[in-house]
């Protein structure tokens, strides 16, 4: 009886849906929500939205986050504001994708997007660096640093709605 | 014992001094009172309102003086009836405070909802975030929710540069006036000013060249907001990610204490950098103040010319060699000179490296001579019998005190004594300023002497002259301790002495407690050994000796002066080195070559020359051998300041490869002399040896050295809002050894002094130090570079007419074996028949008066 049981729960599986994919031929998308690698983002003009002020590296848990800040001009500007990040590395060997980071950033520069292929052959590989971490500027706009109007870009936070 | 008084706050009754700020007074005892506006160091303002508090006294009798009890045998307090500034009112007896009501909880909570109004939302990106006084308080008392819109928020200018160090964020200012008030009251140098009325009051610098003053930076630890930053920091790092190290500023004999923020740097390799310099607190020292040099003259630790490889001249040329080369050829070189080689330091090697150097001297040769570069001081005898007393604190002079200024420009000379000297003045202490030109000091001064270059040991004389006749004497001292009194009281007895001095000395000789701060200004060390001797003789007859806040402080060049002297290196050893220029020649970052033209025929002959520094320096250029030495960045030393603290600094950057620290590598070289003792491992282990070989030094070991003891007012990180973001003493207060006048034992001499003064012929050079200069290593920290002037000599109204010399005009000054081409300033600065040419600005190689001839050079 058993046994026939058996049988059955073997051959309903064959006649399903296989789950497995054949990676890495074939991806499978991740959710919505899925926390994988970051990236930096940009306003539409191209301009970086990290101000380069460290609060993810504040808040990370596992001190993956280096960033060393410096001041922008309108000659040579990275971000609206007056700080940028010079250097931006996280280290994906500690990064244990909690998103805190993600959480504690005041411009929404940090996000935890879709890719997951993170191995490496090199510990040193590991360490993302800024231009790693940077999307492309959007389509039409300047790659950073930009020549800006003075006066333009004077604050770092972009204007919000009342706060509360 | 201070008197005290008692009042009692939230139904605590409590002792405090008489006469305190209540929010001191509560802080001695824990309480916080949150302030934006008082800090303890300036009087009140009482413009931000925050330190809101219920007060009241108990009622007396009016005639009995008896306090009055209600039913319950409580004491009746009539109280006020509003909310009252604390840091507005002066402890008194039966003084009553609620900190703790409702009443008081709301006014503050609506003072920091108000100032939040105007105030961006900047902390993510503000250099204050995370040690911001406004930040710290508004999470402790602040409203958590406002009833403002945010569109209503005040906007102001961002980025406006208070000259090229200082910036300033005016959306950021929440308009406390600190600043304001410390340039006005502390500085007494009113720079910044408001500007406009009601909400268009802003900040602004009323100075030209803007936030003209040498104490700008103190203004960003204390601005309660990120309202003021520093050029040199701006945006380096978050308070929060780098490693405060305790060291000590290298520039001056103040020997201010310093905290170098650290952090590892991509800038840097990737090592540990020096991101910020910050004061660091010690009361006996610097309070929590610094000066600009020290804030911003750190650069040059890893500036690009930094020596990084031993050099050896090969074929005419300086090349790179190893350090195993280097060295063999220097204890080769050393081995064969044996007593014709010379040891010379300069002013500003830490203790550790004076005493190696002393011991490769001695290893070389039981003969071998050392000698102190620049040479123009002298006087480490004076300084042991008469220094100031253990325990001295010139914030602690005031009224019934005096001090003398001799000899020194103490704002370019020691910026922090200047600072000093002028809040005792106006605490009521009688200043005497004596110099032969103006300087920065004299406005504060009661009483100011002028003598002609050459007269400086003679006023001191003249001073004692008046102790002797107005019978100031100190009879007891004199008959039990003082060898030569009887002949120096003959020589004093035939002095006249002019009208100016007598007002002068008398004012000087009522105080109570005495300090005489002597420089070597305008003076070879010939002269200054008579001064120093001068002011010994005065301070010891008047009895000005062996107790706190008594004494003789030297405001010597470089930081490390006092401890050169302490190690046995002397101007006189050099002098001698002029007259019998060595076969050899060992400098230890002293660069004779670039600061005095007399000096190049002492090399001329020399077979070899070896040069320890971090920057090829002229000397260093002339050299056969140059060895790279760190900075005081870089490794662990002690410096002994102008008042014999010694005191100890830490390893706060990454060191440069290649190079060593310069004890190590004298000590490795004396280890190749005639096989000597093997080198130490580490920095403290010299500590130590000097400590068991060098008597005056006997406490100073690493651990006595580090002891801190609480101080007030308290600096800690955790209450920044009261005493700002200076540094809180970790690494030691150090120590001062004592004086022979404090040992009872010991015998006091005095002599009389040398004091007809040299006349000269035509005009004078006199050489001056001004703080910012273009002398390694401190030139090297380019941030500086706009406030260092180009080459100028400053000449009197009548000799410029006599030599057809206009302000402006470029002029060619010739003076022994120096020639310079330098700007004119005419400005009353100068008295007749002198010259005065500020040294290090360019190629002006004179470090001690000389005669000159001045031409114009006609365009
Ligand atoms: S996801 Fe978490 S662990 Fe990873 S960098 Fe961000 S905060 Fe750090
Ligand atoms: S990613 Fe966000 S939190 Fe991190 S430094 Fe940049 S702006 Fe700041
Ligand atoms: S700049 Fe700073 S110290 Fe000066 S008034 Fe504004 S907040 Fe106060
Ligand atoms: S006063 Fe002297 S010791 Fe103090 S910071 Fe300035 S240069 Fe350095
Ligand atoms: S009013 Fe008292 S601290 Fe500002």
């Amino acid at each position: 009886m058993n046994l026939i049981r058996g049988f059955a729960t073997t051959i309903k599986h064959l006649l399903e849906e296989p789950v497995t994919v054949q990676y890495p031929e074939e991806e499978r998308p991740v959710r919505e929500r899925f926390k994988g690698r970051h990236v930096l983002k940009r306003y539409e003009n191209g301009l970086e939205r990290c101000i380069g002020c460290a609060l993810c590296a504040a808040a990370c848990p596992a001190g993956a986050i280096w960033v060393e800040a410096a001041e922008n001009t309108d000659e040579e500007r990275y971000s609206p504001g007056e700080r940028y990040a010079k250097v931006y590395e996280i280290n994906m060997l500690r990064c244990i994708f909690c998103g805190y980071c993600a959480d504690a950033c005041p411009t929404q520069a940090i996000v935890l997007e879709h890719e997951y292929r993170l191995s490496f052959t090199d510990r040193r590989d590991a360490i993302y660096t800024k231009a790693q971490l940077l999307e492309p500027p959007p389509s039409g706009a300047a790659d950073t640093p930009q020549q800006t109007e003075p006066g333009q870009f004077t604050r770092a936070i972009p204007e919000m709605e009342d706060p509360r | 014992m201070t008197e005290t008084v008692k009042i009692t706050i939230d139904g605590q009754d409590y002792h405090v001094p008489k006469g305190m700020n209540l929010v001191d007074a509560a802080k001695l005892h824990g309480i916080e009172i949150p302030t934006f506006c008082y800090h303890p160091k300036m009087s009140p303002a009482g413009m931000c309102r925050m330190c809101l508090v219920e007060l009241g006294s108990v009622q007396k009798d009016r005639e009995s003086g008896e306090v009055l009890v209600d039913e319950n045998g409580e004491p009746l307090v009539r109280w006020f009836p509003t909310l009252q500034t604390a840091c507005t009112q002066t402890v008194h007896d039966g003084m009553v405070v609620r900190t703790q009501t409702e009443r008081v909880a709301e006014g503050r909570s609506s003072i920091v909802e108000f100032l939040l109004t105007s105030h961006p939302l900047d902390c993510p990106t503000c250099d204050k975030g995370g040690e911001c006084g406004l930040q710290e308080l508004t999470m402790e008392y602040g409203p958590g929710e406002s009833k403002f819109r945010y569109e209503d928020k005040h906007h102001a200018e961002k980025h406006v540069p208070l000259g090229d160090l200082i910036i300033l964020d005016r959306e950021r200012c929440i308009l406390c006036a600190r600043c304001v008030r410390y340039c006005d009251e502390l500085v007494g140098e009113p720079v910044l000013g408001f500007h406009n009325r009601g909400r268009d009051l802003v900040i602004e610098t009323v100075s030209d060249p803007p936030f003209d003053t040498v104490f700008s930076g103190n203004t960003t630890d204390i601005c309660p907001v990120g309202a003021l930053t520093t050029a040199d920091f701006r945006f380096g790092a978050r308070p929060w990610e780098m490693d405060p190290v305790p060291t000590i500023c290298p520039h001056c004999p103040v020997g201010c204490n310093l905290t170098a923020d650290t952090r590892l740097s991509a800038d840097f390799g990737g090592k540990r950098a020096i991101k910020r310099i910050m004061p660091r607190q010690n009361e006996a020292v610097n309070e929590i103040w610094i000066c600009d040099k020290g804030r911003f003259g750190h650069h040059h630790s890893r500036a690009e010319g930094r020596l990084r490889q031993p050099l050896m001249r090969r074929d005419g040329e300086l090349v790179p060699v190893s350090w195993d080369e280097a060295l063999a050829t220097v204890a080769e070189k050393l081995v064969q000179h044996g007593s014709k080689a010379f040891f010379a330091a300069g002013h500003s090697l830490a203790n550790e490296d004076l005493w190696e150097l002393r011991k490769l001297a001695r290893q070389t040769s039981r003969r071998a001579k050392l000698g102190l570069c620049p040479a123009t001081v002298s006087g480490a005898q004076a300084v042991q019998q008469a220094g100031v007393g253990v325990g001295t604190r010139l914030q602690d002079l005031g009224a019934g005190d005096a001090l003398l200024v001799i000899a020194s420009d103490l704002y370019e000379h020691a910026p922090l004594w200047w600072l000093q000297v002028k809040q005792a003045a106006e605490r009521g202490a009688t200043v005497v300023v004596a110099n032969a030109r103006p300087t920065k000091l004299d406005r504060y001064a009661a009483h100011t002497v002028r003598y002609r270059y050459g007269e400086a040991a003679r006023v001191l004389h003249n001073f004692a002259a008046m102790a002797l006749r107005n019978d100031k004497l100190d009879a007891e001292l004199l008959s039990a301790r003082v060898e030569g009194w009887d002949a120096l009281e003959e020589e004093l007895k035939g002095s006249r002495v002019p009208a100016e001095q007598k007002s002068a000395a008398e004012a000087l000789l009522e105080a109570q407690n005495l300090v005489v701060l002597a420089g070597n200004d305008g003076m070879g060390f010939e002269q200054h050994a008579e001064l120093m001797q001068a002011a010994a003789n005065l301070l010891i007859v008047s009895g000005h000796v062996g107790r706190a806040n008594n004494g003789l402080v030297a405001v010597w060049p470089g930081a490390n002066t006092q401890g050169a002297l302490d190690m046995g290196f002397t101007s006189e050893a050099v002098g001698e080195a002029w007259e019998k220029p060595p076969a050899m020649w060992v400098l230890a970052e002293a660069d004779p070559l670039g600061e005095d033209a007399r000096m190049a025929q002492a090399f001329d002959q020399a077979d070899f020359v070896v040069v320890a520094a971090q920057f090829l320096t002229a000397t260093a250029r002339r050299a056969d051998v140059v060895l790279p030495v760190q900075s005081f960045a870089e490794r662990e030393g002690t410096f002994t300041n102008g008042m014999r603290r010694v005191q100890r600094f830490y390893v706060a950057q990454s060191p440069l490869e290649g190079t060593l620290p310069a004890w190590k590598a004298f000590a490795r070289l004396t280890e190749r002399v005639k096989d000597g003792p093997k080198p130490f491992v580490a920095a403290e282990q010299v500590m130590q040896e000097i400590t068991e070989k060098l008597a005056p030094y006997a406490e100073m070991s690493y651990a006595n050295l580090a002891h801190v003891e609480e101080q007030f007012p308290p600096i800690r990180r955790d209450d920044l809002y009261y005493g700002g973001t200076a540094y809180e003493n970790t690494g030691g207060l150090g120590l001062q050894w004592r004086t022979d006048a404090e040992s009872p034992r010991k015998r006091l001499s005095v002599r009389p002094v040398e004091r007809s003064a040299r006349r000269w012929e035509g005009l004078l050079a006199v050489p001056l130090r001004v703080l910012y200069d273009r002398a390694l290593p401190f030139a090297a920290s380019a941030l500086m570079d706009g406030h260092v002037p180009a080459p100028y000599a400053e000449l009197n109204a009548e000799d410029a007419a006599a030599l057809g010399v206009a302000e402006g005009d470029r002029i060619a000054l010739e003076a022994g074996a120096a020639r310079v081409e330098l700007t004119a300033r005419v400005n009353g600065h100068a008295p007749q028949g002198v010259v005065l040419v500020p040294q290090h600005l360019g190629d002006v190689l004179i470090a001690a008066p000389e005669t000159c001839v001045v031409q114009k050079i006609e365009e």
